[in-house]
């Protein structure tokens, strides 16, 4: 029981923190606990969910993928493209999940293959990725889908719109994809060492091109819902929103240096950050104010820790030799 | 200390000139290389478009660059730590807005404009480096936080108000439209910034030690170099000079709102990649980090004079930031190369 506790600390905590963060933000404003409120507020996050949940193993195997915002862009235009001509949804589904997850094929194998540092090379892909999407939608972007391709954004199941659902489902698909799978073990042990992992026989370049496709795929998915909440896709579709991806994926307790975190963590910070964001929306604070607060938690969260194992090692430096070495087990990091 | 850009040599020691004429030249053909896909460039945009290679269309990219490759400057100093600095973009923008704010209400105030850039800079730059290097949190997500948290500032600060031309101080707004010797005076002001950091890494030991800690942080411990003090020295300094930047960019710009400079991080990551500073830190030089923002400069403007819309920019640009991290790996792997012979070598001997 103690070892389950101490190993969901960090999920503990972000349940804390969303449960304070309701309360405040249903002091800032009373509209807030309203349930058609929440789960509307709650379809708007789908997007960044789906590529917070593709970049997660990305990370977990000591990697990053900033292209992944404009990789939506592409498969958002592609998906417009494909319906303004008429192709069924099923088939443009699956040409733009093909599609998308090459790009991120085309990261993972820079990155794999070639050796290349991943955040230069995702910087590149970046800008050539949100160049192929503008390409795409011309200059006016593209509206006049069929409905076809828009309806997942008005569905609701039950009480839930589908998009959360969508959300949920791949939250749970990741999950045990990391924790069961072959592929999640590999995944960890290649961001815990690389060197190590591929002396003890897993196929790391493999298992980074596909952790990149898979990516790029959830990011096409992402397109999906985005054509179908906003009804037209453009070549500027989600730029810069790859930082909030990032901070979810980070604040999810999930490691930049890789080897660690979970999906639940991803989801409840996501969740957190949902409720924080839609609080300060609701009281009227400006977007760019709202940054300040996600800013400080990310850096907080990840700091005050380290802060207060720091002291403490410091406090037991001064104390005997047994009690030291005990305190200096207690503060490195898990 | 195998990776820098010159590297101190003892003379009559022949197993090390032997290492440092393969290791140190491939570092020096990475800097030509920039330099040749450059001039390449120039070439190419002069056959193409007549109206690029005019003395004033010159003038103009050097305009655009002077202000990326002062940021950039700052960028090196902490990419040389193996570090990184998302936040500069928003330094740029607290900087330029809150100064000049101050500077607009406070008349006395006004020639006091760069110190208190440098003050907030410095300020900043501390904040990043004491999470970094203090807190150990990972750089990118350390100012990946600072990030928002500065933008964010800037956006509660300024409460949706701007701060208008009028505001600005005469001299600032004199300095962005100033040609001295026929050039803009932004541009020798970024030649000054570039060459100085450029020297203080070269001669100060602050400097020696940025390129020690980079090339190889577990060595400069055992060195006895204070490694936290080498990463918030070169924060500091990036703050220092982003914060410069903003207010250079602030009077350019005229009126300035909280949004100034945002997203401008990428651009200048981008410039440092390609000029050939490594993402792994301890190579790479200040020049370099120059001239990969005139490169990129050159490709916005070339690009815009062809009227080639704006995706083939991103491709190019974005395909010469790829091409720069690869030819990086090459010569990383030269100088991984040559030190690896060498060891054989003693080890024979």
């Amino acid at each position: 029981m103690k070892q389950f506790i101490r190993s969901y600390a960090w999920e503990g905590t972000l349940v804390v923190l969303i449960v304070l963060a309701a309360i405040w933000s249903s002091t800032l404003s009373p509209y807030f606990l309203n349930s058609v409120n929440l789960l509307n507020s709650a379809a708007f996050f789908v997007i960044f969910a789906l590529m917070a949940f593709g970049l997660f193993p990305i990370v977990v195997q000591g990697e990053i993928d900033i292209s992944l915002a404009s990789t939506l862009a592409v498969g958002a235009v592609l998906l417009a493209n494909l319906s303004v001509a008429g192709i069924p949804l099923v088939a443009g589904l699956l040409i733009t999940l093909l599609v998308c997850a090459l790009l991120g094929a085309i990261n993972g194998i820079l990155v794999a293959v070639a050796g290349l540092p991943s955040l230069a090379v995702t910087l590149g892909t970046l800008g050539a990725y949100r160049g192929i999407a503008y390409i795409l939608a011309g200059d006016a972007g593209i509206t006049g889908l069929t409905p076809e391709y828009t309806q997942l954004g008005s569905t609701w199941v039950g009480a839930v719109p589908a998009t959360v659902v969508l959300a949920l489902v791949v939250a749970a698909g990741f999950g045990v994809l990391m924790g069961f799978t072959r592929f999640g073990r590999a995944s960890y042990a290649i961001g815990n060492s690389a060197k190590a992992s591929r002396m003890g026989g897993i196929a790391v370049i493999r298992n980074r091109v596909i952790a990149y496709a898979l990516a790029g795929a959830m990011s096409g998915l992402a397109g999906l819902v985005w054509v179908s909440q906003y009804q037209s896709a453009r070549g500027d579709n989600a730029d810069g929103s790859i930082l909030f991806v990032i901070t979810a994926v980070v604040l999810g307790g999930v490691s930049i240096k890789g080897g660690s975190g979970r999906a639940l963590g991803v989801l409840l910070s996501l969740v957190l950050l949902g409720t924080l964001q839609t609080g300060m929306k609701l009281a009227n604070v400006p977007g760019t104010s709202q940054t300040l607060v996600v800013g400080l938690l990310l850096v907080a969260s990840i700091g005050l820790p380290r802060a207060y194992q720091l002291i403490r090692a410091r406090i037991a430096a001064h104390r005997p030799a047994h009690a030291r070495t005990a305190a200096l087990e207690d503060a490195t990091p898990a | 200390m195998t990776k820098t850009d010159a590297p101190p040599m003892t003379p009559g020691v022949t197993s090390r000139r032997g290492f440092a004429s393969s290791g140190a030249a491939a570092l020096r053909v990475r800097f030509l290389g920039v330099v040749v896909f450059l001039v390449l460039l120039i070439l190419v945009f002069s056959l193409l478009a007549p109206r690029f290679f005019t003395l004033d269309n010159g003038r103009s990219v050097l305009f655009t660059a002077a202000i990326l490759a002062i940021a950039a400057a700052g960028q090196t100093l902490v990419v040389l730590t193996g570090n990184l600095d998302l936040s500069v973009g928003s330094i740029m923008g607290v900087s330029a807005y809150v100064v000049f704010d101050i500077a607009g209400g406070a008349p006395a105030l006004q020639p006091l404009v760069v110190v208190l850039a440098i003050a907030i800079g410095a300020v900043l730059g501390f904040i990043n480096g004491f999470l970094v290097a203090v807190l150990e949190i990972p750089s990118i997500v350390a100012t990946l936080g600072t990030l928002s948290i500065y933008r964010g500032f800037v956006s509660v600060y300024a409460n949706a108000q701007e701060v208008t031309v009028g505001e600005l101080p005469r001299f600032m707004r004199d300095l962005a439209t100033a040609i001295w010797l026929g050039v803009p005076a932004y541009v020798w002001l970024a030649l000054v910034v570039v060459i100085l950091v450029a020297l203080a890494l070269r001669f100060l030991p602050w400097g020696r030690k940025i390129y020690a800690y980079g090339s190889n942080p577990k060595a400069a411990r055992f060195f006895g170099l204070n490694n936290a003090a080498i990463v918030l020295g070169a924060y500091v300094g990036a703050g220092i000079i982003a914060a410069l930047a903003g207010l250079l960019l602030g009077a350019q710009v005229g009126n300035i709102n909280s949004l100034l400079a945002s997203g401008i991080e990428l651009q200048v990551l981008a410039a440092v990649v390609i000029g050939g500073v490594s993402i792994w830190g301890g190579s790479g030089s200040v020049y370099g980090a120059a001239i990969g923002a005139i490169v990129l400069a050159t490709i916005n403007n070339g690009l815009v004079l062809l009227q080639v819309q704006e995706f083939y920019r991103l491709l190019i640009q974005g395909a010469a930031i790829i091409a720069a991290v690869a030819v990086d790996a090459v010569v990383q792997r030269r100088v991984l190369g040559a030190t690896s012979r060498r060891r054989v070598m003693e080890v024979t001997a």
